[in-house]
């Protein structure tokens, strides 16, 4: 049994609620737990929110598409028409600095890699996409 | 939505999400923690980066002074993602009592 759902959303942070909503309302038809539910929301609210703050060029909405299957939630934020952006290539943050040291900043992608399963990036037609997996338990 | 309030022993009360939306509430009620407070997180069911990066500024301004807030009740989902975060170094978090 396989559930899909896609909403596109205005690139800026403002909107983060209404992303909530959509998911929560895709996740009442297609129930996750609780954990894989809130690392669900961080991961797409760090992943928009970046977009929204450093995508080059974009000026089109940013389509999210959520996909639950047996064991699996998969999730693929698209962004159009801008230049290539691999989170997988963004250096981690260095956590175990003394706080001294440490600057607020710079958790969102490092917990995004640390949170979810498995992370995909494709980018075609100038088209970037970011997909990440979520196993369920 | 994000409720965070002073609680009857002086403790700082958290609940509710601390996402990007709510991170300057969150910033203008901790700007007037001007010293050492314990910040009960047991009703708090989800927090993003910019709230780690209020909770971590709070810390950085209160040590400076001598002061230091001191995380209780960090349960679940949220301790994962403070562990990830390095806040074990830089927080003192009371440890769970056994479920």
């Amino acid at each position: 049994m396989e559930s899909r759902a896609q909403q596109s959303f205005p690139r800026t942070a403002s909107c983060l609620p209404q992303i909530f909503a959509f998911m929560d309302a895709f996740f009442a038809e297609a129930p996750v737990g609780d954990a894989c539910r809130n690392t669900a929301q961080l991961a797409v609210e760090e992943l928009f929110t970046n977009l929204v703050k450093y995508s080059r060029g974009g000026k089109r909405d940013i389509r999210i598409d959520l996909r639950r299957d047996d064991d699996r939630l998969i999730v693929s934020l698209t962004d159009f028409d801008v230049e290539p952006f691999d989170i997988r290539t963004v250096p981690d943050a260095k956590t175990d600095l003394s706080l001294e040291e440490r600057k607020p900043g710079g958790l969102g992608i490092h917990l995004v890699k640390r949170l979810v399963d498995h992370i995909d990036y494709e980018y075609a037609d100038r088209n970037s996409t970011t997909t990440f997996i979520k196993n369920l338990e | 939505m994000l409720d965070i309030k002073f609680g009857e022993q002086g403790q700082i009360v958290v609940s509710g999400r601390f996402d990007a939306s709510q991170a300057e509430h969150a910033e203008a009620f901790l700007n007037k923690v001007l010293e050492s407070r314990e910040m009960d997180l047991g009703g708090l069911q989800y927090i993003s980066s910019l709230g780690l990066g209020v909770l971590l500024a709070t810390q950085k301004r209160l040590m400076s002074s001598g002061h230091a807030l001191k995380l209780t009740n960090v349960r679940g989902h949220i301790r994962e993602i403070f562990h990830f975060s390095g806040f074990e170094q830089v927080f003192e978090i009371e440890p769970n009592p056994p479920a």
